[in-house]
């Protein structure tokens, strides 16, 4: 991604709508000393350039999926790419990554029952042409989870 | 069809900026807040756009705006969800990203973990089953860094056995709308 300069502003911007993202741009304006107007045209101009999105998080408890789970899997090289994004398709996978290393795919799965995971791990991904090995493994204890960064894939249409 | 994707409203001013005096909800709500299908379509809502108002959710739903920020009130009050805005991996400069599995010997591997999450570049720290007992992912802005961190920063914790680096070339999705939500300060 090419270098986007953004200044002590921009980061504390986000920083403050990481917080909350219903608070007003008259009230973030307050804050931060800066008029409304420069809040707002900020806001607009991170969300155009893909760098924030606004959105809701939700418990486990409400989402009723509360495991997290890895599933690396070992993909042809030259189909890396189109596997990642079939993976990225199914249901509950919530993060793909291409990874160097002893495995090529690192996929992130939340799900509810065991089931759920033997579906996709097993069923679905182990399944898919040019996966040739998968393997499991079941986060028991989350200790730092920050669902505040992304990769924002779809940009948000702004407001104005 | 999702509504918020059409919203052309100008403004976004959600009702909270002045805090409303009714104190009948300022204790926590008990743990088992229950949910129906207006507060979970609400929420999709607000997954689509955090910053809708309060009466564009209204009126996509068929609900009061009343109603929408009772609702959305309740939920943040209850820590069974958050409207935040997410941002990329890229707006704070970070280009390089990995995961680490570690191996722990000869000492509590939660220990070693809550240590490695203290670290600010990691974020995220899970213990987890499998041939590894701990498995975190690191945000670095350039390889430079790669260096002061593994060997001055993570080898230094006691306990830890093996690192296993995966390095991050391409990130094709990653975004959580579920996370454990932190206590509102």
């Amino acid at each position: 991604m090419s270098k986007l300069q953004l200044d002590e502003l921009d980061l504390q911007l986000i920083q403050a709508l990481a917080q909350d993202a219903r608070v007003s741009n008259r009230k973030i304006a307050t804050e931060l000393g800066v008029t409304e107007g420069t809040v707002r045209g900020r806001i607009k101009r991170l969300q155009q350039d893909g760098l924030i999105a606004f959105t809701a998080i939700s418990s486990f408890e409400m989402a009723e999926k509360s495991r997290l789970a890895f599933i690396s899997a070992q993909a042809d090289v030259e189909r890396v790419r189109d596997i990642a994004q079939e993976i990225g398709e199914l249901p509950l996978i919530n993060a793909v990554m291409i990874t160097m290393g002893q495995f090529n795919i690192l996929a992130m799965c939340l799900f509810h029952e065991l089931d759920d995971l033997v579906e996709i791990a097993s069923d679905k991904i182990l399944a898919l042409p040019g996966v040739h090995h998968v393997e499991t493994s079941i986060a028991v204890k989350t200790v730092k989870y920050n669902a505040r960064m992304a990769k924002i894939t779809h940009k948000q249409a702004d407001q104005d | 069809m999702p509504c918020a994707g059409d919203l052309h409203e100008t403004r976004n001013e959600p009702k909270q900026g002045h805090a409303p005096c009714d104190k009948d909800m300022t204790g926590r709500m008990a743990q088992n807040v229950t949910f129906d299908p207006t507060d979970h379509a609400i929420v999709e809502q607000l997954r689509l756009n955090g910053r809708a108002t309060n009466q564009q959710i209204a009126e996509c739903l068929g609900l009061t705006a009343t109603t929408v920020s009772s609702r959305i009130k309740r939920l943040e009050e209850s820590d069974q969800m958050r409207v935040v805005a997410v941002s990329d991996f890229s707006a704070h400069g970070f280009d390089f990203l990995m995961k680490l599995a570690i191996e722990v010997d000869g000492r509590p591997a939660s220990e070693v973990a809550a240590e490695i999450a203290e670290l600010p570049e990691v974020f995220a720290t899970h213990l987890v089953t499998g041939r590894y007992d701990i498995d975190a992912l690191v945000a670095l802005r350039d390889f430079d860094d790669l260096s002061p961190l593994l060997l001055d920063k993570v080898s230094k914790i006691r306990g830890i056995r093996a690192m296993i680096p995966s390095i991050v070339v391409d990130i094709v999705k990653y975004q959580f709308d579920v996370a454990p939500i932190e206590t509102k300060a």
